[in-house]
């Protein structure tokens, strides 16, 4: 008999179609991926099988129950992480999994071994509480309250995103012996490394089914979508000899707590420098510091010519920066958040229009104009983002994980953006998780417990650390983290 | 000129706010439609019972006098002076006069009857003013002699000749409508700009603190502007209600007032993350503000240390200067200390609320 | 059970961590209790007096100082003529004006009071409180008494009215909030797909909050009682078990507007729109209900917090028997018994 089984599932949300005609199944102790673009509908299946949501049309059953009338045997059995899980951020770490734990009819002393190779990592931090853990860290937890109860269905929705690689690898690795014991699991993830750890795939876009198969299968037959071909960094090692960002023995304490601890790096004027670290090791605290958001303890930086601890106003105009959590208004039309940032760098109306128009039509965004930003997919926000974020020509622009959760295409598409910009003389700094990434970088520094510890361009390190690619060379480095949270 | 743009978004803002538009067009109306019919504390309607232990003519002829008076709403004679007091235990009458025996004959020998008023006091005001009217009527009845002093004594109510509530309590509704206008609005837009994370955005770019704040005002100084006009207009067209003194004179006090409560808001939401935490600290500090200024009972009757504290409540400062204008009719001369405490008061705030927006920390 | 434990436990926790939401659960009712208490009265004190007489005359003299020696006025002017005194009212100065005809004995030549009326009430008050203080050398006809309120104190008819407020609020808005918090974030979603059942897990995010109602109410009691000196006359039984109803009643509100609510914010403006601004407004708390227009009046009828007021106001204050507020009681129970299948049945077990 099938885990799961799913016949002619729809589902719409107003005008919206979330899923169409959904059709397939996935057999008991299988490892099932499904993999889509960011509003493809794999939330809306996800929230059905659990029993969440009713479907307009079409049946759908978890382990031999209907999921509209075997509600509660259903809800018995499953175990479900959603997308953006969130803990309680005023309870501790332990308190957490406790309650999850206790909430599922099963103890962390029951089921210490199979959350282990995670929950170690977060352990030392266990009395603190959980709202002062970082994005990584918190993630950590979720999945530890995720896997200790057994259930024999387990949901995961994009359970890495904003994870870095080692525990990426950790976490994957824990499902693959959960499969063991006969869990059925389906998961979603952006990954491609991870994709090729499901046994099957299904690939949803705009709520249908576009194939099933292997992962292999799946990734030729959509290779424009997952694997597009590599971009080459068209002009890799013509820099100017002029330094953008300098750094010499940057601290910043919280306390006693080193959250960056003496770094010093340098980047030359129009390079792409890749800012790489594991979750906690401090890269978003130096970046904040190079933007001028908080003030250094310790060591002093220049950026653009302007030292970041007097003259961060000045710092301010010649910087571009797009952050973590998506950074346009989401009630402004794309051309108002163009007009509105444009307009705080001074530019008047008429360049305004002018080069708004050369913009859209190069990203061929035209047609939304006038769309306010908070109906686009996640992919072009981020795009625009961008855009918008070099708009007013700067000599720097600060990028932290600006492609979290988006598909390769997209992914790609960004970094010809970026690519574009370099080309232009804007020196870029970014911080991303995916290595294939970090591999299109001149060169990287990788942070480890607030420290630099490898610096230098993505061949010299494989070099010089002895390692097959970029992936491998971060794992090595990144464990032997000592220290896991900020 | 960066000013410009940053107008342009939080108007355009507004307007594709669900929520804000439909606020600011039913807040004040609603605030001036049925607000001046609820808060009011006007004693009448004073439900009085009976008892008439005498049941002479005399007795009788007061018990009349008591039924025929506008101001009271006669309920019944009770047999008992119990019976009566029941009715007060249900809540079903106010007040009761007890006629004693011997009333007629008492009143034949010329001496002085004792009648008995007792009302319900648990609502002190009401009992207090039922009783001294409900004593008024007897008195003229029951002992001729200081009737005829009392004859002599008159009383002019000034500004306010019909004893109307509304009148009194329509100036102290505008504090309520600028702390919702230009406290709470700009300060919910500011914590939730923080909750978005769109703030850090702003704080990397070249924005300078003031020209981000006083986008952040503006708008809904002009939003507290229009809704004062409104305010004024309604007033007039429902009640006939106009100020006394000087119209520019409401709105310098209005304007003074939003300049605190701009301030305030900043500064809290300055300390705050949530929106959750804003609204609770400014709730919290807003009913002090408004309890404590004399809007529904006069600040003199307050024990002299709480009394010492509407010296530094604004609200207080711009009740009293705006009743003086409205109701009393009075001019620049007789507000300029009120006028000068709101400014003062006001730019403290406001020199703390930028003071404590930080950029970079 | 273990679960059961294990969620109120969590909830515990969520209340107690949030400090500022702390201080603001147990700092309202003190701050209420005292602003109540001592601040807010209509007591007739400290009222600005000026005399205006033409010519000192003996009589006149004496009649001032009698006005100077009472606990109510403050003389702060002695002004000639009226029109000088309407000045000194204007500019705030003053509240009331004596005004001594020249010959103010005579029968026929009186004094007349021109009071400042912006204060509706206050003015007739003072008023009366003049006229008293100058006559009260005759004997008179009337004994008058103030049942209940001797002292006629304003924390006897406001100490009720703040239970019935405070109670709603921490019941309705905080109960509502919090599992509004729940849905936001996501945690909901955990939960609902846990093998709890739903009714366990409102019953458990609500005992939380029934208890602190418990505590917060004796704090009230005790506060009355010990600070404020308000009499606490009725049987302690029935108060309780009134209140329990009212605590109950709060707390399906509370759920109905979570059900309703998506977003937090969503439910705290809600609940201060729908909930707590018609009990501040039209429960009687502070304006009288019998003052307002009949359709007001109407509306102030479906107010849960009116029955409950009144019923506290018996008990407390007027010290009556349980059948003085059966009607209040059973108005109470029905509402109750009604909004509690309400909230109930809309509770949704899947996501909208």
């Amino acid at each position: 008999m099938n885990a799961i089984e799913v016949n002619n599932l729809s589902r719409r949300y107003g005008k919206v179609q979330a899923l169409k005609a959904v059709s397939f199944s996935v057999e008991r102790g299988e490892l099932f991926g499904i993999i889509g673009p960011d509003g493809a509908g794999k939330t809306t299946l996800y929230r059905i099988l659990c029993s969440l949501l009713l479907p307009d049309e079409g049946t759908a059953s978890v382990n031999g129950y209907d999921v509209v009338s075997g509600m509660k045997e259903i809800r018995r059995r499953v175990g479900y992480m959603p997308g953006r899980f969130s803990l309680y951020q005023d309870l501790t770490v332990e308190e957490n999994l406790r309650f999850f734990a206790t909430l599922f009819g099963t103890t962390i002393e029951e089921n210490y071994d199979s959350i282990k190779a995670i929950y170690t990592q977060i352990e030392p931090f266990r009395k603190r509480r959980t709202g002062a853990l970082s994005g990584g860290m918190k993630q950590k937890l979720a999945l530890c309250c995720a896997l200790v109860h057994q259930p024999s269905v387990l949901f995961l929705d994009e359970p890495t995103t904003g994870v870095d690689p080692v525990s990426r690898k950790e976490f994957w690795e824990m499902l693959s012996q959960l499969k063991e014991r006969e869990m059925t699991i389906v998961a979603s993830t952006p990954y491609l490394d991870e994709v090729r750890m499901c046994e099957r795939v299904a690939f949803l876009s705009e709520g249908r089914i576009r194939g099933i198969g292997t992962p292999d299968d799946i990734l030729t037959t959509f290779r424009d979508t997952f694997n597009p071909p590599a971009i080459e960094n068209p002009e890799a090692g013509t820099k100017s000899n002029e330094n953008a960002i300098e750094v010499k023995h940057l601290v910043k304490a919280f306390g006693s707590f080193h959250a960056v601890d003496d770094i010093s790096f340098t980047v030359r004027k129009g390079e792409i420098f890749g800012f790489l670290g594991a979750n906690g090791a401090g890269k978003t605290t130096a970046m904040r510091m190079l933007t001028g958001l908080s003030q250094p303890t310790d060591g002093n930086g220049k950026v653009a010519g302007f030292d970041i601890r007097t003259e961060y106003e000045q710092i301010k105009k010649h910087i571009g920066y797009m952050s973590q959590k998506f950074s346009l208004y989401e009630d402004l039309t794309v051309a108002e958040n163009i007009s509105l940032f444009a307009g705080i760098y001074g530019m008047d109306d008429g360049e305004i229009r002018r080069k708004t128009s050369d913009l859209l039509d190069r990203l061929d965004f035209s047609a939304h104009r006038n769309t306010l930003v908070s109906s686009l997919p996640l992919g072009w926000k981020q795009k625009l983002a961008f855009s918008v974020s070099i708009f007013h020509d700067p000599h720097v622009v600060f990028l932290d994980e600006p492609t979290g959760g988006v598909d390769p295409a997209t992914r790609r598409q960004f970094w010809k953006l970026i690519y574009d910009a370099a080309k232009q003389g804007i020196t870029v700094f970014v911080t991303t998780h995916y290595m294939d990434e970090a591999e299109y970088c001149d060169r990287i520094s990788i942070m480890v417990d607030g420290k630099i510890k490898a610096l230098g361009t993505p061949e010299e390190l494989k070099q010089k650390l002895g390692q097959p690619d970029m992936d491998h060379v971060f794992t090595f480095l990144a464990r032997q983290a000592t220290r896991c949270a900020d | 000129m960066v000013l410009k743009y940053l107008l342009r978004k939080e108007f355009t803002q507004i307007r594709r706010n669900s929520f804000l538009p439909r606020l600011i067009i039913v807040f004040p109306i609603m605030v001036m439609c049925v607000m001046p019919w609820v808060m009011n504390m006007e004693v009448k309607n004073i439900v009085v019972d009976v008892v008439d232990n005498d049941r002479s003519t005399q007795s009788q002829r007061l018990v009349h006098e008591i039924e025929a008076n506008n101001y009271f709403v006669f309920h019944g004679q009770q047999p008992t002076y119990a019976a009566a007091l029941s009715n007060i235990e249900h809540s079903t009458s106010d007040a009761i006069v007890v006629i004693p025996q011997h009333y007629s004959r008492d009143l034949v020998l010329g001496r002085t009857p004792q009648v008995l008023v007792a009302a319900n006091a648990v609502n002190g005001t009401k009992g207090s003013i039922g009783s001294a009217y409900l004593s008024q009527v007897v008195i003229a009845r029951a002992s001729p002699s200081a009737a005829s002093v009392q004859s002599q004594v008159s009383t002019l109510y000034l500004y306010n000749k019909q004893l109307d509530f509304k009148r009194f309590m329509i100036p102290a509704l505008f504090a309520i409508v600028m702390m919702l206008m230009t406290g709470y609005l700009p300060t919910l837009n500011i914590v939730g700009e923080k909750e978005a994370g769109t703030i850090e955005q702003i704080n990397v770019t070249p924005v300078s603190k003031w020209t981000f704040i006083l986008a952040k005002l503006i708008p809904y100084w002009i939003i507290a502007f229009f809704v004062v006009t409104v305010c004024l207009l309604l007033s007039w067209g429902i009640y006939g209600i106009v100020p006394a003194g000087s119209i520019a004179l409401v709105y310098l006090l209005a304007m003074l007032l939003a300049l605190f409560f701009s301030s305030f808001g900043l500064i809290v939401s300055n300390y705050s993350d949530t929106m959750q935490q804003a609204i609770f600290v400014m709730w919290f500090f807003v009913v002090m503000l408004l309890l404590l200024s004399g809007l529904f009972t006069p600040t003199r009757s307050m024990p002299y240390a709480v009394y010492l504290t509407t010296y530094v409540n604004p609200v207080s400062y711009f009740i009293e200067a705006m009743r003086t204008v409205c109701i009393r009719g009075g001019d620049m001369g007789s507000i300029y200390h009120q006028v000068l405490a709101l400014l003062g008061i006001g730019l403290l705030m406001s020199m703390w609320a930028v003071q404590s927006y930080k950029k970079n920390c | 059970m273990r679960q059961f434990i294990a969620f109120v436990t969590k909830e515990a926790k969520h209340i107690i961590r949030d400090k500022r939401t702390m201080l603001m659960l147990f700092g309202m009712p003190v701050v209420m209790m005292l602003i109540f208490g001592f601040a807010i009265t209509n007591d007739v004190r400290n009222v600005r007096t000026v005399i205006v007489m033409s010519n000192a005359s003996y009589a006149t003299r004496q009649a001032a100082d009698r006005l100077a020696a009472s606990e109510y006025f403050t003389i702060v002017k002695t002004v000639a003529t009226p029109a000088e005194a309407e000045q000194t009212i204007r500019n705030q100065q003053a509240d009331i004006a004596v005004v001594f005809a020249q010959d103010f004995t005579e029968p026929g030549h009186g004094v007349q009071f021109i009071v400042d009326g912006a204060d509706p009430n206050m003015a007739q008050l003072w008023s009366n409180y003049a006229r008293a203080v100058l006559m009260n050398a005759e004997g008179t006809a009337v004994n008058s008494q103030m049942l209940y309120n001797p002292q006629m104190k304003s924390a006897y008819n406001f100490v009720p009215a703040i239970m019935g407020m405070l109670l709603m609020l921490v019941c309705a808005m905080m109960t509502s909030i919090s599992i509004v918090r729940e849905k936001e974030r996501g945690t909901m979603e955990v939960l609902l797909v846990s093998p709890t059942r739903p009714l366990l897990i409102i019953v458990a995010k609500v005992v939380p909050y029934l208890v602190l109602a418990f505590l917060i109410l004796t704090a009230i009691l005790l506060m009355s009682t010990y600070v404020l000196d308000v009499p606490l006359h009725g049987s302690l039984f029935w108060i309780f078990a009134i209140s329990t109803v009212y605590i109950l009643l709060a707390l399906s509100l509370g759920l109905l507007v979570s059900n309703v609510a998506k977003t937090q914010l969503a439910a705290l403006l809600l609940s201060a729109m729908v909930l707590l601004m018609p009990i501040i407004m039209l429960s009687g708390m502070v304006f009288p209900i019998e003052s307002m227009p009949r359709i007001l009046q109407y509306v102030s009828a479906i107010i849960p917090t009116r029955y409950y007021i009144s019923a506290m106001r018996k008990l407390m204050i007027m010290d009556t028997g349980i059948g003085q507020v059966f009607r209040e009681l059973m108005i109470l129970v029905g509402m109750l018994v009604i909004l509690l299948a309400l909230s109930l049945t809309k509770f949704n077990k899947r996501l909208e």
